[in-house]
């Protein structure tokens, strides 16, 4: 039998390039969990998407230098069950992300638990992601999460 | 700030309200998600019984033809159900899908697949009635028998990657 296919090859070999992550996989696939990060800052910008949810905030290090990092949540069906609305956050509100950086390297970070300016912290994980205080529920089991303000 | 035509077509799309109420929904975009995944496993369940009876693989005591009429009409449907559910998913992602790698292979590779029954029909199935009992088809049906394997096969593997990049 006789199959010439060259072109499979050199097709698959273009998915190797890499561009920041977008649809929906589980924590490991994208995610460093031996990376802890908290992230203090101001909302410059916010993605209620399927399938995960992304927010922006921009950040000020300890030299005094300021950078803007994305954080990935759930999408904004598991986030609702939690009783975090689409709006709740909104652009220049301070707010508290707790998570593990991607292992990219990029300034890029799976928030696990976000705190909200008014002290309530809703779990960030998506259900069944297999990421720290992932136990199959909507709410997670994560230290500190899902307190009311 | 230029932008290619076609990537200008596909914000179009994704700031539409229709667009957007599908990307910012509650249910209705996972829910679309597992039809365009159902559809996909009618589509390639059944035109696989086709290529697997070409092969020899299965289904050797019945002609090719009977085993065609029987899988085409599902694969058909499948195909039209997987079409516009991936098409919503499309215009629910599309200013994301434009930019993603795995997503661009899927297309080119959508557009193979649609191109093998096309030679296939005009070409080795035109004279069916002559090789539709042998056991084993002759080897330009194997050869479009191995490809649309194939290609579906990848078709599935780069959706999948869609996620990983």
């Amino acid at each position: 039998m006789k199959i010439k296919l060259p072109v499979l090859p050199l097709v698959f070999a273009t998915l190797l390039t890499s561009v920041p992550a977008y649809a929906h996989h589980s924590f490991a696939a994208e995610f460093d969990g031996t990376k802890p990060t908290r992230l203090v800052g101001k909302i410059t910008r916010v993605e209620w998407t399927n399938p995960h949810s992304y927010f922006y905030v921009d950040i000020v290090d300890a030299k005094g230098h300021s950078s803007n990092w994305g954080c990935e949540g759930a999408g904004p069906g598991a986030l609702s069950r939690r009783g975090w609305k689409k709006g709740d956050l909104k652009i220049g509100d301070t707010i508290v992300v707790d998570g593990y950086r991607a292992k990219d390297g990029s300034n890029l970070i799976d928030a696990r638990r976000v705190t909200f300016p008014d002290g309530r912290t809703v779990y960030g994980g998506s259900p069944g992601d297999g990421g720290p205080g992932d136990n199959g529920t909507d709410q997670g089991a994560l230290p500190g999460a899902n307190k009311k303000s | 700030m230029a932008q290619p035509l076609l990537q200008h077509f596909c914000q179009i799309l994704y700031d539409s309200p229709f667009g957007t109420s599908v990307r910012e929904s509650d249910y209705a975009f996972s829910v679309i998600e597992s039809v365009h995944v159902l559809s996909i496993t009618l589509l390639v369940g059944s035109i696989s019984i086709l290529d697997l009876r070409m092969l020899g693989l299965s289904l050797r005591e019945i002609p090719v033809t009977r085993v065609a009429r029987s899988v085409l009409p599902l694969t058909w449907a499948g195909f039209g159900v997987m079409f516009v559910s991936g098409f919503l998913l499309f215009w629910a992602e599309a200013a994301k899908s434009y930019t993603n790698p795995a997503f661009r292979v899927k297309v080119v590779l959508l557009l193979l697949v649609g191109l093998n029954p096309l030679i296939f029909h005009t070409t080795i199935y035109r004279r069916v009635a002559e090789w539709e009992r042998d056991h084993r088809s002759p080897w330009r049906a194997r050869v479009a028998a191995c490809v649309s394997l194939l290609l579906w096969g990848s078709i599935i593997v780069a959706g999948r990657a869609i996620a990983y990049f």
